[in-house]
């Protein structure tokens, strides 16, 4: 079991991602960076950064941080609080519905990325299946 | 947290005659010269207020472009209309939405039309939409498909500040639609309505709805093709075709729809016949994934159209409207139709109606699915 959010979950979830094949198929023509955000919130003290080298199928590189200031800047943030992270998941909320909702903002090109709600169907999916503790 | 939308619906016969009293006074009408040949445009003309101003755009393209809605916008922001009301099937209805925004917002770029973006509308003008055609449901939808201008990839733009603000559904408005128009936008109707009962968002507003829809449809339409003066017929269609629209608008179309967009943007296939054509192949695949919402479905076709599973249903009914059910039936050569198939697929998974899928689907069962029609 991987405590998320942290370095090892963050490991875990790019070996992961990696090696699913539906989403290197639906992802194989995206090049562009993402950083997913996870606010603080009252179970959670400290903002967390995982940045994601996304480039045709393939997670090149991630970087986990609590300090901002040490990735890049991305083209896409996806961010939200921490009680809404668990949530996503465990499945128990749908990731564009959560934008729809308030739950979640993400920032970044949507003409780019709503071409592409396969592929982000399928790194949720994956996140799911990393073994998590919150 | 969920959301229910719906346009202000006026419905039945003469309710054309709701705009006699309409505060609005500068109005555009977005149409195609199909609808002004019909006389319809002039029909509605006679129903508004006698002192308004009409600006009437009646070269709507069959799929209208990226381009076409920008060289209308200085003929809309010249004449500020303070209502822009679509008339005519889905590419007016849609084109009304997209210049609704371009007026309301210059400088947006109408890829920023997302249900992710504040768009902050209605500080201009309203919209209403008046369909000419039972199926689109563009009248009651949020999203507008737009064509790009250099390699025809639909564009499906949705944002809920699209919705109309007023949708008119007034038979005498579809009394006279060519037999096949009638019956393939009831087929795209349906597909709406089983997608919207299927889909992963899926609600018990929707579901009401496209229950409803199905019956209405299913029950009506041999009645409104055989007689186009029974009113009754056609006006129930028309109403099931909308509350079709209402139901996917609010939970989301499927794979047929992901599958009929792409065959129709490959082969140049009318709508309907390209998104119904999957239909009966599309519940088959999501049948364990979805047992209880298509057992409920069934039993909302007429007990003369009714067999033991939906997939069949639907080709018994598909059959006795002689709808194409291959593509020999739509003249589309097989080796030109798998040499496709790859970019086929492809379009097919950039669709939002394969992510909503009540059943995972990736490029192999995609393919699978084209292969079914062969």
């Amino acid at each position: 079991m991987y405590k998320f959010p942290s370095e090892e979950w963050a490991n875990a979830y790019f070996e992961k991602l990696n090696g699913n094949a539906d989403y290197k198929d639906s992802a194989r023509d995206w090049e562009g960076d993402i950083t997913l955000i996870i606010n603080a919130d009252e179970t959670m003290k400290e903002d967390a950064y995982l940045y994601l080298d996304l480039y045709h199928g393939i997670c090149r590189k991630y970087i986990f941080t609590n300090d901002l200031n040490k990735i890049p800047k991305s083209e896409f943030t996806y961010s939200g609080k921490f009680g809404n992270w668990k949530k996503l998941i465990n499945g128990e909320v749908d990731p564009i519905k959560g934008i729809l909702t308030g739950k979640f903002k993400l920032k970044g090109s949507m003409a780019k990325i709503m071409r592409y709600t396969k592929a982000a169907k399928l790194m949720v999916n994956t996140a799911s299946q990393v073994p998590s503790v919150f | 947290m969920w959301f229910f939308r719906s346009p202000s619906i006026i419905y039945g016969e003469d309710s054309i005659s709701y705009l006699n009293d309409i505060p609005q006074r500068r109005i555009a009408i977005l149409t195609d010269g199909n609808i002004v040949r019909a006389g319809l445009v002039q029909k509605v003309r006679h129903e508004l207020p006698e002192d308004a101003k009409v600006l009437i755009i009646d070269d709507v393209p069959v799929e209208p472009t990226l381009s076409y809605v920008s060289s209308i916008k200085g003929k809309i922001d010249q004449f500020k209309p303070d209502l822009i009301m679509g008339l005519g099937g889905g590419s007016c209805m849609d084109c009304a939405k997209a210049a609704f925004v371009t007026y309301e917002k210059p400088g947006l770029d109408m890829h920023d039309i997302t249900p992710l973006i504040n768009l902050d509308l209605r500080k201009k003008a309203r919209i209403i939409l008046i369909p000419t055609t039972s199926g689109t449901g563009s009248e009651c939808s949020w999203a507008a498909v737009i064509s790009e201008d250099d390699h025809g990839r639909k564009n499906e733009f949705a944002s809920p500040e699209i919705i109309a603000d007023f949708a008119i559904l007034d038979p005498v408005m579809v009394s006279s639609l060519p037999e096949m128009v009638r019956k393939s936008t009831a087929i795209d109707a349906l597909t709406h309505a089983i997608e919207a009962r299927s889909s992963a968002w899926k609600n018990p507003y929707s579901d009401i709805f496209a229950d409803k829809a199905v019956e209405l449809i299913t029950s009506n339409l041999m009645d409104a093709i055989a007689d186009n003066e029974n009113v009754d017929a056609i006006t129930n269609v028309h109403i099931g075709a909308s509350m079709a629209g209402l139901a996917f608008s609010n939970s989301q179309i499927t794979l047929a729809h992901s599958l009929g967009h792409s065959l129709g943007a490959h082969f140049n296939i009318p709508h309907g016949i390209s998104v119904g054509i999957f239909l009966p192949h599309v519940i088959r695949f999501n049948y364990s994934q979805a047992k209880s919402e298509y057992s409920a479905i069934n039993k909302k076709f007429p007990k003369s159209l009714r067999k033991k599973y939906l997939h069949l249903t639907v080709e018994n009914f598909l059959k006795q409207l002689s709808m194409p059910m291959t593509i020999a039936d739509l003249k589309i050569p097989k080796n030109e139709y798998e040499k496709k198939m790859d970019s086929m697929a492809s379009l097919a998974l950039e669709s939002t109606g394969t992510v909503l899928n009540p059943r995972d689907a990736g490029r192999s069962e995609l393919e699978m699915l084209f292969k079914e029609i062969e």
